[in-house]
């Protein structure tokens, strides 16, 4: 049993964190569904019209397309970023002379503040002087206008996401250098070839932390586009090729001053996260028995 | 089934020497136990034979193949480990059936070929479950099962009954003696524990620093070790030693006094083991004081001071001496080992 006196420092050193999490997002949240049912700029007072936000959302183009960009982002992003992690964490979790610095290199763009990464690829991408085109064209790939085209500005996006799974790849890591070393030894008595190890042995037993991973990053990713969105792409080109979810809540709210609607559009946003989370979890489910360890 | 070679093998981690000149002939159908204390290199060549080491130095034959620089599938032997290295994910079945199915074997004749293997070492009814769901005693038996199941060449086996309960060992032991007359096949069995290599071997080996002490019979490795280290290691409780000192033609070793052995060197070290000195309260005899009685059920351990030197004396467990009285104690001249002081080499 804790004395008082402990129980005073608890509550006193909880106190700070418990604070933050009700100022800077319990309570905002549940302001944002009552604003959702609201028209609010800021400046008149709130005034109550039901659903009528919602109704407002389902009608507005520009708010279809920036959900359906958030799924496609979704699709691409988070298995080619659970790949990622994946890949660098097989390659780089043995001892070998100069793993830390690559292990560093991995983890680094994770680290870098969103918006230098942004600016950073603006420059990468320019098509006239960026690297990236001009590496292309000298190996005689397509030099796409990333900025201009719309389909290449999408995957511009993408390809951004792709290096900032530092977290990911370190647990990974950490799961991949969980698996007893004897196993692998066992596998090479016994014949196995490093594919049939992968698919019997590697990936069934790192499947549990990739689903869990997975669910992370689909709940990261429908936020993790705002940046790159606004600072290299600025939502375009045009049709809102580029214009994500959080990027059109931002905008309706910040810049439109149309706080009430964007509640709204967040609270879509809440709930087709919660959905695409509970689908992947049944889907999981169903094949739970060839992950269980 | 084939026999194992290892010939001159040197393994070098860095500046530590693992093996040295390591020399060793393993009979095709034997079960040899390669025993010594931790980091003596006893795993190391156990690791070596299976590939999952290089060698710096020498070679490794099984059969009429040189498999020194082949890869461990090829090399058509079993490991079974100190953790029985069991895949967590896959059932018994398809445990035991691991290698077969790696190998391409078809599913239909996998599955005839582990259940022999399970009936074998007597877990056909775990086939479904899972290795959480098994006991130490269990898994044990499905780490051997899969370790038979493709009738490879030599099976090696790293300390298998070290994470089993003293009882349960003492049953898997003798199970795993059985096998080894019911399969016949050549197993090579690493352990520290001295027990189970003088119960379990055809033939022992014993290791030190990287070198081959002694190989022989059980029996030949206890009543005739080779050197000082031998019979140190070998034998519970471990052997009393004793600086030995000729004085007019007898040998004085601690509270030992040995007549007629003429013709050693200058300088000797006497062995006698524990269960080799007599203890009474007669007259006769060297005096010593009981300082611990330790109580072991069916035997008793007696650690004794006489004159300068400390004795281990294992006796009946009827005699129960009172702490701190005092005891005579002798032993056959028979039973004394002679050590050479500077080589530990056994002196004839």
């Amino acid at each position: 049993m804790l004395r008082d006196r402990e129980r005073r420092e608890y509550a006193v050193m909880l106190a700070p964190y418990l604070i933050g999490i009700a100022v800077l997002i319990a309570i905002p949240a549940l302001v944002t569904f009552a604003l959702a049912l609201t028209e609010y700029d800021l400046i008149r007072s709130p005034r109550f019209v039901g659903l009528q936000n919602f109704r407002d959302l389902w009608d507005d183009e520009i708010f279809r397309t920036s959900v359906r960009n958030s799924l496609m982002f979704i699709l691409f992003a988070v298995p080619l970023r659970l790949l990622g992690a994946v890949a660098f964490a097989l390659l780089l979790h043995r001892k070998f002379r100069g793993v830390g610095a690559y292990r560093t290199s991995a983890y680094l763009p994770t680290v870098v503040p969103d918006v230098a990464y942004a600016l950073l690829w603006l420059w990468i991408i320019n098509p006239l002087y960026g690297p990236l085109n001009l590496a292309l064209d000298a190996i005689g790939g397509p030099t796409p206008s990333w900025l201009t085209d719309p389909r290449a500005a999408q995957w511009a996006v993408i390809i951004m996401s792709l290096f900032v799974i530092g977290e990911g790849f370190i647990v990974a890591m950490a799961t991949r250098q969980g698996i007893p070393g004897e196993l692998y030894e066992l596998g090479d008595v016994e014949g196995a070839s490093p594919l049939f190890m992968f698919w019997r042995l590697t990936l069934p037993l790192m499947a549990p932390t990739l689903l869990l991973l997975m669910f992370r990053d689909t709940i990261f990713s429908f936020q993790a586009n705002f940046v790159p969105a606004l600072l290299v792409t600025g939502g375009g080109p045009a049709p809102y090729a580029t214009t994500y979810l959080p990027l059109f809540i931002y905008r309706n709210g910040f810049e439109y001053l149309r706080y009430g609607y964007a509640s709204a559009a967040t609270l879509v946003m809440f709930g087709l996260t919660a959905l695409i989370v509970y689908l992947q979890w049944r889907i999981v489910k169903r094949w739970r028995h060839a992950f269980v360890v | 089934m084939a026999e194992l070679r290892f010939e001159g093998v040197r393994k070098d981690y860095g500046e530590v020497r693992a093996l040295r000149g390591f020399d060793l002939e393993v009979a095709d159908g034997e079960f040899l136990v390669l025993v010594g204390p931790s980091g003596c290199g006893k795993s190391t060549a156990l690791r070596t034979a299976a590939g999952l080491e290089e060698v710096t130095e020498g070679s490794i034959h099984i059969g009429d193949r040189n498999v020194t620089d082949v890869r461990p599938a090829e090399r058509n032997v079993s490991m079974v480990f100190q953790s029985y290295a069991l895949f967590p994910h896959l059932s018994v079945e398809e445990n035991i059936g691991f290698g077969l199915r790696a190998r391409g074997v078809k599913a239909g004749r996998a599955r005839v070929k582990v259940l022999e293997a399970a009936e074998l070492v007597g877990c056909e009814k775990l086939l479904d479950r899972k290795p959480f769901q098994l006991s130490g005693g269990e898994r044990q038996r499905v780490a051997l099962a899969r370790a038979l199941v493709r009738e490879p060449d030599v099976h090696l086996l790293d300390e298998p009954l070290s994470n089993l309960d003293a009882q349960l060992r003492v049953y898997m032991r003798a199970e795993l003696k059985k096998l080894h007359q019911s399969v016949g096949a050549t197993m090579v069995y690493v352990t520290h524990d001295q027990v189970e290599a003088l119960t379990l071997g055809d033939r022992v080996a014993v290791l030190n620093q990287g070198i081959l002490q002694q190989l022989g019979p059980p029996d030949d490795v206890y009543r005739r070790p080779a050197n000082r280290f031998v019979a140190g290691f070998i034998g519970s409780p471990a052997m009393n030693f004793f600086p030995g000192e000729r004085v007019d033609g007898s040998l004085h070793a601690g509270p030992f006094v040995f007549e007629g052995r003429p013709n050693l060197p200058e300088r000797v070290e006497v062995g006698v083991r524990p269960e080799h000195i007599q203890v009474d309260e007669g007259d006769e005899g060297a005096p010593a004081e009981v300082q611990v009685v330790e109580m072991a059920g069916n035997e008793t351990y007696l650690h004794l001071q006489a004159d300068k030197s400390l004795v281990l004396a294992r006796v009946g467990a009827d005699v129960r001496p009172e702490v701190g009285s005092t005891v005579r104690i002798r032993a056959n001249p028979a039973d004394a080992y002679l050590f050479d002081a500077e080589t530990g080499e056994t002196l004839t």
